[in-house]
């Protein structure tokens, strides 16, 4: 009954919906669709820039036309935006302030979405109207609480049992004001009984922010501040904060999902001992030597842990007609076939998708295992395009198999730096490995990776240093991976030249590290640290008998702000140039890049991300 | 005489056999754990000592400690500093003119402490070279020459599809680097595969490797400019403009098949070929590649080391014992030190190597002389798996000034080995031709992962002259074998005083060349005591009934079988070491001929979680195979 409401909902604004595969729903922003009316602070627009130095809250009013002097510049806005669509952008007023509740409800829900926030503001996302993930402008917060963007904001109710002192996100994974963020939340609503009594507690599968888990199997047992309304419901609409400040949002995505109706019934087996090598041999078995029936997928009727085929016979009972995953884990070899199909094969796993209607659908499944030093198991799932994955065995059939390494997480200890060398794969991409780089992790949370063959900075993170364990555990690989929200920069060398590294210094004083290195044999001195607020990445770097010009940054789009900074790529961070020389961006194929001419003054400039 | 003679022997059978404690390593050089504070983890990658007697040490995780009173005199602990950290993965340490030079993964760096607060404050890269980022390209060194330059050694990568094959992706893998204290690299030696040890004695470079592809054993090389010691990686780059080696590899892989096998659209890992006919041997390849260079000695893999590492002279003038001069190499594996005794003989070295002292908690990597003449053992197994049960560990050996009854050293002679032992020998037992055996034997050279020992030959031992002092036996060998490994065992030897038997009564010399000289005449050897005369004298032991086909050994039936054949170098009942423990092995369900068939051909794809594969044995006689097989699978309780 609750999915007929969904679908019916969903018929009413498909217009503003681009339904992609596997259930996947984009809010595309070209008109207000989807959103319950609201005082008009909402608004879809075509483009939104946010001044990061400028507090929302706090901008110096607009003077009016009358009182504007000729020539007198207007001051700087905290947003501003131009007309277009696929952008959603809240700029509250006095009078304009409301919340913005969508028109369709939703139980469990797969959310991905891209949110700006101005400087100094605040909103929210409530799930189901009644859970709110807080978003604020957090960036640079050292120690976040349940406050800060990503947190599960507390309520203020008073009687203990009411009382939900909200959750704090793992890290801060904030970006810097007017910076696109990307929040993606898996959401289980409450569940009730027949008698609509709670009997499972909303739940946050996982979420993460800009790449950054917040938060891991995290249960919200009650709701929090300012719902919609004061009680827990299968299905309620989102609501997004509109009374606290100015927030954006584009690539509006999501999938609603619901517990699989499915059931493997009528289960009947038959047992083959011996070592049969192939499919055709296992196939090809016969004179079972035990058999029976199952209520539940189990290899255990094997007796024994290798030397054996299985063959499984039974009903598969559906109640919707759609696409189904089916996805096999088990040690050996397997098959699945559905209504006589073949759905998929494999060693140790299989995967298939196929498309089937309500009701009886016959199953066969062939398991057989010669090879002695795997362990036996077997598991089969399955899940639809908006069903959640549900095993079709016994829970002893496929034990839940987690690593107990303990991980290695590496820390600056007391006040100094922590430097380690290890390979960096760029942007997690193994075919992109830096070999001769070194992290360094200040105390105060901002942290990077610096190239030592190229003599460049390769990637800044704020929160935690580095986790070794790849490095460290058994043989390891060599790498470590940065913790933390982390912004990759550009490959390859900042001068043009042959780079030779000459290694590094550290200042005895604050255990900074100044990288040396010769470009065609001429020294270069680099140094990268934190600015005095311990929120951007401060590098300086003297170029001695260089000549030439100094790259800045790389992206595939580049622009400078009306306050001077530059945007890198998709809003993706700033550069602030501190230096005196003259940027220019110059064009490089798909790529621009932001270029400093090399004088007799040392190159100087801010990474805000 | 004779029966006097009898009566001894049956003495000390009977003293054997009533349990009287035999001498042990841990008698003569006991092992000391050197305290560590809480939470110091060192699994250790270089190791020096100071001019002023403090430790340096360097570690895995990239600290560089500095250890003051590491003898613990004053009844103190010692006291550790952290000198250097973040390093990557550092695998050598050295000092020199006050400053610490360590290979990371990807560069020699020199630590230099400015500000004089025991802290390193300049990280200066001396010189730095390319990696593909395998993980199995580790660098290792350095070790100095008088001039200050460096040698380095690199590691192979291996192939992505083909996992099993040493690949040089980039420049210098499978090398050996020489770099100027400015900086300047010559290229110096390559056929390097893991050359975890590396070690200067007399100012000569000195090498060693372990099993792998192409290297049928571990051995030590002597590494000269231009020296191709075996594995064909590092030819990728002899046509470079610096580099000494002229071998082009398209011509060695031509001439020798590198067996890239595919079947079904996968690679297929070449195996050992059982019953090969004449199989390559580096000396054959020698033949055709004049560089390629023959290990001075061989370490025949699982007997003394699976996976080799320090090579240190002894230059404590006696402090350490009585073999100063000679040269003591670590093991990784089997957690060992063994002891080398090289001699030149036609202008190339040559030597012996022994067992020395085993029982290192983890995998014994590195070692430096103290300045009190006593070992210290550097630990790290790093995810190969050592007979040492933990993962690290930083010990020290210390004489205890009781000298053991062991070969000094056994050097070639034209005609046979002489042997000097540390202690006189009783007369009788060394005069007895029959006290000593040995056999010799040979590796094949191909791109298989490790070799069988090939061509095995007992030593026709035609008798022996037993020197005034008792000190000395030559040893005079019909059937010797020029650059066969010339197992040499003195299982009826003991000491004049004390009746003690060789603490380690096996030698293995590497007989690259046979000295010139004058050979001794039939009339100044002791023979052989004539059979008849001792048939009489010995009682026939009762002939044992005939034991059914079927009968399983028990456990110290079999244990001699297991050590003959070196399966107890990897294998234990119950723990896992190198290889799985037997009672995993059973678990298996192998049918007795099944596990047979593996000892001669083993497939390591079967046991995932083990580093290390096991090599091919197909030495060890059908009918002790058969035995073990049988043993083994008695360890399975009720099925």
């Amino acid at each position: 009954m609750r999915k007929m409401i969904g679908l019916c909902v969903l018929s009413i604004w498909s217009l503003a919906v681009a339904a992609q595969g596997g259930g996947t729903k984009t809010l595309t922003f070209q008109t207000m669709e989807g959103f319950q009316k609201q005082a008009g602070n909402w608004q879809v627009v075509g483009e939104v820039e946010m001044n990061p130095n400028v507090d929302v809250h706090h901008q110096e009013p607009v003077e009016t036309k009358k009182k504007k002097k000729k020539n007198q510049p207007e001051p700087p806005k905290a947003v501003t935006t131009e007309p277009g669509t696929g952008i959603l952008v809240n700029l509250p007023t006095n009078d304009k302030k409301s919340n913005l509740l969508t028109t369709w409800e939703h139980g469990d829900i797969e959310l991905d979405v891209e949110v700006m926030l101005p400087k100094g503001s605040n909103s929210g996302l409530y799930l189901q109207g009644r859970y709110e993930v807080q978003l604020y402008d957090s960036w640079g917060v050292k120690n976040p609480a349940f406050s800060d963007i990503g947190g599960i904001y507390r309520n203020w109710e008073s009687a203990p049992e009411k009382s939900y002192m909200g959750k704090a996100p793992l890290t801060n994974a904030a970006k810097a004001p007017g910076l696109w963020q990307h929040l993606v939340i898996s959401f289980r609503a409450p569940k009730f009984d027949a008698q609509g009594n709670k009997i499972a507690n909303a739940r946050i599968v996982k979420a993460s922010l800009n790449g950054v888990t917040i938060h891991e199997n995290l249960e919200i047992p009650l709701p929090t501040g300012g719902p919609v309304q004061n009680n827990e419901v299968a299905m309620g609409p989102i609501l997004i904060q509109g009374d606290h400040g100015a927030v954006a949002f584009r690539n509006f995505k999501y999938k609603l999902m619901h517990d699989l109706d499915a059931e493997l019934t009528d289960v009947n087996y038959e047992v083959f001992h011996g070592d049969y090598e192939s499919y055709e041999l296992a196939e090809k078995a016969t004179n079972a030597d035990i058999s029976g029936k199952q209520d539940l997928l189990n290899y255990d009727i094997a007796e024994r842990d290798n030397g054996f085929v299985i063959k499984y016979t039974g009903t598969l009972k559906l109640a919707e007609t759609t696409d189904y995953t089916f996805r096999g884990s088990f040690g050996g070899q397997a098959w699945l076939k559905v209504d006589g199909e073949e759905v998929g094969r494999g060693w140790r796993g299989l995967s298939g998708t196929k498309k089937l209607s309500a009701g009886d659908h016959k199953v066969e499944i062939m398991y057989f295992k010669t090879r002695s030093w795997v362990d036996p198991y077997f598991g089969l799932f399955l899940s639809s395009s908006n069903g959640h994955e549900k095993a079709l065995h016994a829970m002893s059939s496929h034990p839940v198999n987690v690593s107990s390494v303990a991980p290695i997480f590496i820390k600056p200890q007391g006040n100094q730096p922590r430097l380690l060398r290890a390979f960096l794969d760029f942007e997690g991409d193994r075919s992109r490995r830096i070999t001769h780089s070194i992290g360094v992790g200040i105390p105060s949370g901002i942290n990077y990776v610096y190239d030592l063959a190229s003599g460049n900075l390769a990637c800044v993170w704020k929160g935690d240093f580095v986790n070794a364990t790849p490095m460290w555990h058994d043989r390891g690989d060599g790498s470590f991976r940065p913790l933390g929200m982390i912004q990759y920069l550009y490959e390859g060398s900042s001068v043009t030249g042959s780079v030779k590294s000459k290694g590094y210094t550290l200042d005895t004083k604050t255990g900074l590290p100044t990288f040396i290195y010769e470009v065609d044999g001429k020294e270069v001195q680099d140094k990268v640290y934190p600015d005095a607020d311990d929120t951007k990445v401060i590098r300086e770097v003297s170029l001695g008998e260089v000549t030439g010009s100094f790259e800045v940054a790389e992206a595939a789009s580049i622009y400078q702000m009306d306050n001077g900074m530059y945007v890198i790529g998709d809003k993706d961070y700033y550069i602030e140039i501190l230096s005196g020389q003259t940027p220019q961006i110059v064009k490089d194929g798909s790529k621009s890049k932001l270029m400093l001419p090399i004088d007799a003054n040392p190159v100087k400039y801010s990474i805000i991300w | 005489m004779k029966n006097l003679n009898y009566l001894a022997f049956a003495c000390l059978s009977l003293i054997s056999f009533l349990g009287y404690a035999q001498p042990v390593e841990e008698d003569y050089y006991p092992i000391v754990t050197i305290p560590a504070p809480e939470g110091v983890l060192l699994e250790v990658g270089g190791l020096t000592t100071l001019p002023d007697g403090r430790i340096g040490l360097s570690t895995r995780r990239g600290d560089v400690w500095v250890i003051e009173n590491p003898y613990m005199i004053n009844g103190e602990v010692p006291r550790f500093t952290l000198f250097a950290s973040g390093l990557h993965e550092s695998l050598g340490l050295a000092y020199y003119q006050n400053a610490f030079y360590s290979a990371q993964r990807g560069e020699l760096t020199k630590l230099v402490d400015r500000s004089g607060d025991g802290r390193a404050d300049v990280y200066e890269t001396i010189f730095s070279w390319p990696l593909s980022g395998h993980y199995h390209e580790y660098s290792f060194g350095p070790k100095m020459d008088n001039e200050g330059n460096m040698y380095v050694t690199a590691n192979v990568a291996f192939g992505d599809e083909e996992w099993w094959r040493g690949e040089s992706r980039v420049k210098w893998r499978g090398w050996t680097m020489k770099i100027s204290p400015d900086g300047e690299m010559t290229p110096w030696a390559t056929g390097m595969r893991s050359p975890c040890g590396i070690g200067m004695i007399d100012g000569e470079l000195f090498y060693d490797d372990n099993q792998g592809d192409w290297i049928g054993s571990g051995a030590i090389w002597h590494v000269k400019q231009g020296s191709f010691t075996g594995h064909p990686a590092g030819l990728r780059w002899a046509d470079e403009a610096n580099s000494p080696i002229e071998v082009n590899q398209e011509t060695f892989y031509n001439t020798f098949d590198e067996r890239r096998i595919r079947k079904d659209g996968r690679a297929v890992k070449p195996a050992n070929i059982q019953d090969e006919e004449n199989p390559l041997t580096m000396v054959k390849a020698k033949e055709t590649f004049p560089e390629i260079t023959l290990p001075a000695v061989w370490l025949p893999h699982a007997i003394l080391g699976v996976s080799n590492s320090e090579i240190l002279k002894d230059e404590t003038g006696g402090d350490f014992g009585p073999f100063a001069g000679q040269v003591f190499v670590g093991d990784q594996g089997q957690s060992k030190i063994m002891r080398v005794v090289l001699e030149e003989v036609n202008g190339e070295f040559q030597g012996v190597a022994f067992d020395f002292r085993e029982n290192f908690q983890s995998g014994v990597l590195r070692m430096t002389f103290g300045k009190d003449g006593s070992l210290f053992v550097g630990e790290t197994n790093r995810g190969w798996g050592s007979a040492g049960p933990e993962n690290s560990g930083f010990e020290r050996v210390v004489w205890s000034g009781k000298v053991p009854m062991e070969m000094k050293t056994i050097k070639a002679m034209p005609d046979g080995f002489e042997i000097e032992f540390t202690k006189p020998v009783d007369m009788a037992s060394a005069m007895n031709p029959d006290s000593y055996q040995g056999q010799s034997f040979t590796y094949k050279y191909h791109s298989v992962y490790g070799s069988p020992t090939i061509e095995n030959e007992p030593l026709e031992i035609r008798g022996v002259k037993v020197s005034d002092d008792g000190l000395k036996v030559r040893l005079v060998v019909d059937n010797l074998r020029q650059y066969f490994i010339h197992e040499i065992n003195t299982p009826g030897i003991k000491s004049a005083e004390g009746d003690l038997p060789v603490l380690h009564p096996r030698g293995y010399y590497t007989l690259n060349n046979i000295p010139e000289g004058a050979k001794l005449n039939d009339s100044e050897l002791s023979k052989r005591p004539k059979k008849t005369a001792q048939a009489k004298s010995i009682k026939a032991p009762k002939p044992q009934p005939m034991r059914a086909q079927n009968e399983v050994l028990s456990y110290e039936q079999v244990m001699p079988l297991l050590q003959k054949n070196t399966c107890t170098a990897c294998h234990k009942v119950n723990d896992k070491v190198v290889g799985p423990p037997f009672a995993e092995i059973a678990k298996r369900r192998y049918s007795n001929k099944r596990i047979v068939e593996l000892i001669y051909s083993p497939e390591p794809q079967n046991w995932p979680n083990y580093a290390t594969p096991m090599a091919p044995m197909p030495q060890v006689p059908k009918e002790e195979a058969e035995k073990i097989a049988a043993w083994i699978n008695s360890l399975r309780s009720g099925d």
